[in-house]
Parts: C-alpha cells; sequence; structure tokens
C-alpha cells in the first residue's frame, strides 16, 4: 500500500522532472556529458597510469577497466535516485523541510522524489558497454548466472551508496551550520575501484567496513574476474548493502526527529 | 575601501570556523585521500625508479603538496556567484558602492586563508610523519611556493568566477558548474602530473590555464622545475592571470547590461 | 467542537553562543557553549470549528514556533496540543491530510513548470481524487481568478500571483484547517484585499478554521474575530478585537474647527462636568478628548449649539496604536496616561522573519 503510494508519486515527480528539463534542453545535454566527462576522466587517469606500468597490484589495464565499468552501473543507479548534494543549503537553510513535513508522505521519499535525476543512468548504461569489452578483451567465459549476480551485485551496491549518502545527509539535522563533507566525499569514494591489496591496513579497514566504498567497485566486480574470484567478499556485497541502507535510514529518522526537537 | 574588502576576507574566515563538523571532517578526508594516493601512486611505481620524470620520493611530495595547495585554492565561488544570479540578489549587489566580483574574490580567499592555516598547516605536519616527504629545505623556495600558490587561488577563482557569471547568459548553469570541476581537477595536475600524459596532451595541455593551478606550483615545490625555469612557471601564472581578466570583465558588461535590460 | 486545543505547551531550544572575534570563534571550534531559550512558555487555547483567529506578536515572539508545533513539524518540549482531534507530532503523515499550509516566504510550487503541474502532483501526494481535484480546482480558480496563469512557470509569476497560486495548492485537498503564516506579506494593497476577501468567503462557505499570524494589523481588522497576542512567549491577550479596542483603547477625540477665535475656558465652561478634556491647536481650532464610554454626541450636541462650526473630525485609536500600546506597557496593566505618536519602535519589519 505504501509503496505503491510512494512508485505512483515516483511517477508524478518524473513528469515534473521532465517537464522542467524541457524548458532547459540545452543545460540537460551539459549534464549529460559532464556525468560521461566525469567518468571519462577516471577512465584517462586508468588509461594514463597503464601507459608508465604494465599492472597495478598483480591487475592489469583491462581488469582494473572492468572493474570500473561495474562501478559506473551502481554510481548511475544511485545518483538517479538520490541526489542529495544539495540537500543541507536547500532544505535546512532555506527551510524547505518544513513543508516536506506538512505533507503526508514519507519525509524522505518525498526529498529524494524532489531530486530525482534521470541522466545519470546513461552513465549505467555506459559503464555496462565498458565492463561488456573489458569481458569480451579479458576473455572471460560468460556463465547463465553471471546476469542474475549482477544483478543482485549492483543492487547490493547502489544500497550502500544511498545508505552511506543518506547518512551523511542526515548530518545535516545535526549541525547547525551548511556541511561540505559531501563533496569532500566525493573523492574518497574512487578508490574502492583499485584493487584493494595495494593499500595499506587502515585504508583497507577503511574502504571495506567503515566507509564501505570497495564494496561498489572492486569486491563485487572480482565475483567476475577468474583471477581475483573472492567468493566471500564478493557476496557480502548485498549483505553490507541491507546493513548500510539500514544505517542510513536509521540515521536519517533520527536526524529528522531532532530537526523536530523531539529528544536529541 | 580596502579595508572594507579586508573584513569580507576577515567575516568569511571567522564563518569557517563556525563550520565545526567541516573542519573536522576536512583534516580526515584530506589525510585519506593524500594516504590513498600515497599507496597507489606506491604500487603504481612498483619496482621502477622513475616514472614520467619524477622519482617515486618527488611523486609522493607532489602528491601531498598538490592537495594540501588545493585545499587553499579550492573554493565555490562559481556556486554562489550562480546562486545570487538566480535568486537576484546580485542586483541588491551592484547597487553597494564596491565591486562585486573582487568582494567574491575576497570572500574566498578568506575561505582559502582558513584552509592554509587551519587546515594547511596541521595537515602538512601530519602528513609529513607519516609519509616519506622531502620538503625543500631552501627558504626561498617556500617563498616561491607560496606566491605560486597565490597565483593558483587566483587563476582557479577567475575560471569560477567565470563558470559563476554564465547564470546570467542560461537560464541553468548547473551542468557546466559540474563539467568545470571535472576539467580542473583532471586537467591541473591533481591527479595526475601533466608529465604523466601522452606527448600530445601534455603539448596541448601546456596551452590551458588549468596547469597553472597545480602543476606547475606542485613540481617547483618538488624541485622537478629548478633554476630559471622557476621564474618561467611564475610568470606564466602571472601571465593566466592578466589574461584571465579581460574575459572577465567583458562578462561582467555584458551581465549588466542585461540586468538592465531585462530588469533582473 | 474544537479545531485546535492547546494546553501548557511548551518549547524549548538549545542555541549555540558565538564567542566574539577570532579568538572566540577558534575557542568555538573546539568547545561549544550553549544556552536554553525557552520560545514558547506554557500558552494554553482552543479554537473552535470555523473561527478565524490571528496569531500576533512581534518578531521572536514564539508565533512561528507555535504554527510549527500545531502543524506537525516541531514536537513540543511540554504540554498538549489537539488539531483536528490528532495530535499533530504523532500520526504526521494521517493528520496533515486534513490541514493546509502557507508559508508566506517560502514556495510549495515548483519553480521552472506550469502552476498546474504543481497542483498535479500535490493531488497525488494527497491522494484527492480527479473529480473532486477538479471540481476543487475549478472553484478555486474561478474565485482568485487564475484561469491563465495555470501554465505559466512559477518563476515568470508576480509575488501576488504566485501568492494567490500558494493558496490553490494549500487548499486542493480541502482542508477543515488552515494555516497562513504571513500570508500578504510584501504584497500591495490590491492583492491583500483580494486576499482577505478569499479568505472570508473560504470560512463562510467551507467552514474552514484558520489561524494567521502577520504584522498587518489590518489583515486582522478585516478577518478575524478572535484575536492571540504573544509576547516574549506568553499570551497576553486572547479575545474578539472589539474587547481589546474597547479594553486598551483611551478613547477618542474630536477636533473642532471654529469660524471665531475661542478661548480654553469658554471651551471647558461648555462641558463642564463631563470628564472631557479640551487642548488648543492654534486661535481656531481645539481639540476634545472624550473617554471610551462616553457618547461623542453627548459632547457634540452642547458644542455645536453654542459655537459657529467650520469644521469637524473624529479620531478614532486605530488597533496599530492600541498593539504598539500593549506591547509598551507589557500588557499587563493599562496606563490611561501614554500619549499618542510617541516615538515607539515600529511593529512592522517587512522584511525581518520570526
Amino acid at each position: 500500500m505504501k509503496i505503491g503510494y510512494t512508485l505512483s508519486l515516483f511517477r508524478e515527480y518524473l513528469a515534473n522532472y521532465i517537464k522542467t528539463k524541457m524548458t532547459y534542453r540545452a543545460d540537460f545535454w551539459v549534464e549529460v556529458v559532464s556525468d560521461l566527462m566525469f567518468s571519462a576522466m577516471n577512465l584517462v587517469f586508468i588509461f594514463v597510469v597503464f601507459q608508465h606500468t604494465p599492472s597495478l597490484g598483480d591487475w592489469s589495464q583491462a581488469e582494473v577497466v572492468f572493474v570500473y565499468g561495474y562501478f559506473m552501473i551502481p554510481y548511475g543507479i544511485f545518483g538517479a535516485f538520490v541526489n542529495l548534494w544539495n540537500f543541507s543549503e536547500r532544505y535546512i537553510v532555506k527551510g524547505e523541510m518544513d513543508r516536506v513535513l506538512t505533507r503526508p508522505a514519507g519525509s524522505l521519499s518525498q526529498v529524494l522524489l524532489e531530486n530525482v535525476d534521470p541522466p545519470s543512468l546513461i552513465g549505467s548504461l555506459v559503464g555496462l558497454g565498458i565492463m561488456g569489452a573489458a569481458w569480451a578483451r579479458l576473455g572471460l567465459p560468460l556463465d547463465w548466472y553471471d546476469p542474475l549476480v549482477l544483478i543482485v551485485m549492483v543492487a547490493g551496491s547502489v544500497l550502500i551508496y544511498m545508505g552511506i549518502y543518506i547518512a551523511l545527509a542526515a548530518i545535516s539535522f545535526y549541525s547547525d551550520a551548511p556541511t561540505g563533507i559531501v563533496p569532500l566525499m566525493f573523492n574518497i569514494q574512487n578508490y574502492g575501484r583499485y584493487p584493494i591489496q595495494i593499500y595499506n591496513k587502515g585504508i583497507r579497514f577503511l574502504l571495506t567496513w567503515v566507509l564501505p566504498f570497495a564494496f561498489v567497485g572492486v569486491y563485487p566486480a572480482a565475483f567476475f574476474l577468474e583471477r581475483h574470484h573472492h567468493l566471500l567478499m564478493a557476496w557480502l556485497t548485498p549483505v553490507m548493502g541491507a546493513i548500510f541502507a539500514a544505517i542510513g535510514l536509521a540515521v536519517w529518522n533520527h536526524g529528522v526527529k531532532r530537526y523536530r526537537g523531539a529528544g536529541s | 575601501m580596502i579595508s572594507a574588502y579586508v573584513d569580507f576576507i576577515r567575516i568569511r574566515f571567522l564563518t569557517m570556523l563556525a563550520y565545526r563538523v567541516n573542519y573536522y571532517s576536512g583534516i580526515v578526508i584530506y589525510a585519506i585521500n593524500i594516504g590513498a594516493y600515497y599507496f597507489m601512486w606506491k604500487a603504481i611505481y612498483g619496482d621502477a625508479e622513475q616514472l614520467g620524470g619524477f622519482t617515486a620520493g618527488q611523486m609522493t611530495t607532489y602528491v601531498a603538496v598538490s592537495w594540501m595547495a588545493r585545499a587553499f585554492y579550492f573554493n565555490n565561488l562559481d556556486r554562489e556567484i550562480s546562486n545570487d544570479i538566480r535568486d537576484g540578489s546580485v542586483a541588491v549587489q551592484m547597487t553597494r558602492p564596491y565591486s562585486y566580483i573582487m568582494v567574491k574574490m575576497m570572500q574566498g580567499f578568506g575561505e582559502g586563508l582558513f584552509r592554509l592555516l587551519l587546515f594547511m598547516a596541521p595537515g602538512m605536519v601530519v602528513v609529513t610523519l607519516i609519509f616519506p616527504i622531502e620538503l625543500p629545505t631552501d627558504p626561498v623556495l617556500w617563498m616561491i611556493f607560496l606566491v605560486m600558490i597565490w597565483f593558483s587561488f587566483l587563476i582557479n577563482s577567475q575560471i569560477n568566477v567565470m563558470t559563476g557569471l554564465f547564470a546570467f547568459f542560461v537560464e541553468n548553469n548547473e551542468g557546466l558548474m559540474r563539467m568545470k570541476r571535472v576539467t580542473v581537477d583532471l586537467l591541473s595536475g591533481v591527479v595526475v602530473p601533466i608529465a604523466f600524459f601522452p606527448g600530445w596532451a601534455s603539448e596541448v595541455l601546456k596551452w590551458l590555464p588549468f596547469q597553472a593551478i597545480t602543476y606547475l606550483p606542485g613540481s617547483v615545490f618538488t624541485g622537478r622545475i629548478a633554476g630559471s625555469a622557476v621564474w618561467e612557471a611564475l610568470l606564466v601564472q602571472a601571465a593566466w592571470f592578466v589574461a584571465l581578466i579581460a574575459p572577465i570583465a567583458l562578462m561582467w558588461r555584458a551581465a549588466r547590461k542585461r540586468l538592465f535590460v531585462q530588469g533582473g | 467542537m474544537l479545531a485546535i486545543e492547546v494546553e501548557r505547551l511548551r518549547k524549548q531550544f538549545k542555541v549555540q553562543k558565538n564567542r566574539e572575534g577570532l579568538k572566540g570563534a577558534l575557542l568555538d571550534l573546539f568547545k561549544r557553549e550553549y544556552t536554553e531559550v525557552t520560545a514558547v512558555k506554557d500558552i494554553s487555547f482552543r479554537i473552535p470549528q470555523g473561527e478565524i483567529c490571528g496569531y500576533i506578536g512581534e518578531n521572536g515572539a514564539g508565533k512561528s514556533t507555535t504554527i510549527k508545533m500545531l502543524t506537525g513539524i516541531l514536537v513540543p518540549t511540554s504540554g498538549k496540543i489537539l488539531v483536528n482531534g490528532y495530535v499533530p507530532y504523532k500520526d504526521r503523515e494521517t493528520f496533515v491530510q486534513g490541514i493546509g499550509v502557507v508559508f508566506g516566504q517560502r514556495s510549495q510550487l515548483w519553480w521552472d513548470i506550469g502552476v498546474i503541474e504543481s497542483f498535479r502532483l500535490l493531488r497525488k501526494v494527497y491522494r484527492v481524487d480527479e473529480r473532486d481535484f477538479k471540481r476543487r480546482l475549478d472553484e478555486l480558480v474561478e474565485t482568485l481568478q487564475l484561469g491563465d496563469l495555470l501554465n505559466r512557470p512559477v518563476r515568470k509569476l508576480s509575488l501576488g500571483q504566485r501568492m494567490r497560486c500558494e493558496l490553490v495548492a494549500a487548499l486542493l485537498h480541502n482542508p477543515s484547517i488552515l494555516f497562513l503564516d504571513e500570508p500578504t506579506i510584501g504584497l500591495d494593497i490590491v492583492v491583500k484585499t483580494e486576499i482577505r476577501e478569499f479568505l472570508k468567503r473560504l470560512n463562510r462557505e467551507h467552514g474552514t478554521t484558520i489561524l494567521l499570524t502577520t504584522h498587518d494589523l489590518q489583515d486582522i481588522e478585516a478577518l478575524c474575530s478572535r484575536v492571540i497576542m504573544l509576547d516574549d512567549g506568553n499570551i497576553i491577550y486572547d479575545g474578539s478585537l472589539e474587547e481589546l479596542k474597547s479594553r486598551w483603547s483611551k478613547g477618542r477625540e474630536v477636533q473642532f474647527q471654529f469660524s471665531d477665535p475661542v478661548s480654553l475656558q469658554a471651551l471647558s465652561a461648555l462641558t463642564a462636568g463631563q470628564g472631557v478634556r479640551w487642548t488648543k491647536e492654534n486661535e481656531m481650532t481645539a481639540k476634545v478628548w472624550i473617554p471610551r464610554e462616553m457618547n461623542v454626541s453627548d459632547v457634540l450636541s452642547r458644542v455645536v449649539g453654542a459655537m459657529e462650526i467650520s469644521d469637524i473630525k473624529i479620531f478614532e485609536t486605530n488597533t496599530d496604536e492600541i498593539v504598539r500600546e500593549i506591547y509598551r506597557t507589557g500588557g499587563s496593566e493599562k496606563t490611561a496616561e501614554a500619549e499618542n505618536g510617541e516615538a515607539l519602535p515600529a511593529m512592522a519589519g517587512a522584511d525581518s522573519r520570526d
């Protein structure tokens, strides 16, 4: 019932999004291009680096590119549905949260719906393409269950991202000043896409358990790479996804409670 | 008049101090960034002595110093300006007896100064203790480096101002701002030193203003550029600073005209 | 039946203290100090269904905090609230279905697209049936004359047009209580009057209970049968506007323009025993102060019979002055001595927020 209602709202918000974008058509394309350029920049980094070295850890260029392609899929989906970069500024400082709280729908779903950003999904498609190309290049076998596993892994990765960024956005409920943590975090998420063993223990621990960006990159992608197959870490992806989504939700709900001044 | 501008620096400095969460998380995140890149470059170097003209030691220093410089020159002037334009407060600013762009630059400087003193200085000490960084011993070099990151700040802010002013001419410049962020990070040399790019690419990049933001000061600091070449690098920065004044002035004039004609 | 019931409602906030200067700011970075501020101090009131109630007070008196508690945005520190039979902060999502909220300084409409699109979306959010929605929208569009605005994006609307659209947005789901926070702020007189007329009609035809905060006392005079006045988190007056006027009004003044020069003695002699007070403005003009409980006509009849008069003006103390006076004296006791037109801080700060 509740999910059906939220989904029906999603359609409406999406329609409004499309109408808004139609008024700014040129901008829409700039946005798509800049998203792709962002990915291109990371690929350029990989290509430039591999001009100077045959391997990173013991990972080849195609393998690193494969991980990057995987990363783009959950990242694009996440970007389409969780677009909270402006949350603190728009909802807390400018006070739009008050309006959200006078509406008969969940506060998080309203905030997420008001900011849907579908062009981000183009990145997912490009990522799928890159992954496919690297797959062929590496001559990996394609088992019947691979697409299903990919869906589960991507879902887990998306949930991890959602959990982390929702929790980060919710920090604005606690701090009375606008927070600039989210853009800073932007850099950290990149590190989960490189072979985890190149880092020292501290950073490895951080990327695995604290800010588990490695589960949005190297761990789940390695499932498909025979040479780096690590079943346990790969299958932890959906588990971590569930845990972090729950954490994100809990932090959000607690934050809203605090915003409304109910205990603290 | 000057004292009014100085006051803008002071106020922004104090404002930054008020954002406690940002401050603490900023230190941690910058440390993680430097750490992650350190290990990544270590893996890239493997057993190699020298890549792209950088020794492994120089590379470590380059990574640390370019992130620290980024802390100083980075600001969100583009977003601030385009917000001012979109909500119309720029018209109010124009009625005040100061130059709007100067005020914005001053505010950016206040922010940079805050990060220089409270992020960069303590951060540099910590990073020097953890990682094998080779700091130059020549005090003259330190002075030159300070002048160079001052130019980094100016050039980066000029690019931000231009990006922000685009909000006068397009309805929504969100995409443009994203594109700028990506471009600056990739082409300025924070992520990969320009010497690592293939020959033709680094040749092209030498003719763009971005390398003056990170690559030149980083190279001077690590001693990759020495002797009279240092003065050349400084000259390149100064030239870009002067060259970028003209387009900003033109854009500002056109913007004012547009504002008068359309009434905001 | 009661629309709103509030008992011993209290709200406290922890406010961060900012120490002065660079040294203070550096200290704040490491250790913060907080002070507790009580914005609303144990207030109680009841508003029956179908009433239009004005909620007034100076900036920072606690108006917005109260409204936010009544609409379920904030949770009170202590006390009891019942709105529409619900405890607002508990079943928030069910509760808000029955209320409409307009914040005068914030928009609830999509900035870039036609107004009608925002309305359609709100229809979905509030789960309004398509037929009801159409009927309701037609009615609102007609009364507020929005016909040709519906397809325009909000950013192309004037403030007055936008405010009318905000009202529609808050009323599409036919709420039984409407909360308005500064609904006429920044609007010109024509639009203000239109909005007042509309609210009156809404109240008359649908029995909608309306609670509004405002700095414009003309809103109150035009709309409200009841006024609640807040000062520093306490209710200092709760009752009808008429009673407010009669309790605090300092009487009336009548200015006479005579055809010939007059003397104060002569005038005082005319009204001997009536308890009025004369003042002379110039040779041929004099003013008489008449206490509230006395009829103006009693005084007039004595003067008109005895002197030749070229002009008469009657001054009623207006609500603005009364309210200013109440704030000045803290509201508890009334001072008959107070003079009009003293340099008092103006009530309305159009650009400042609560």
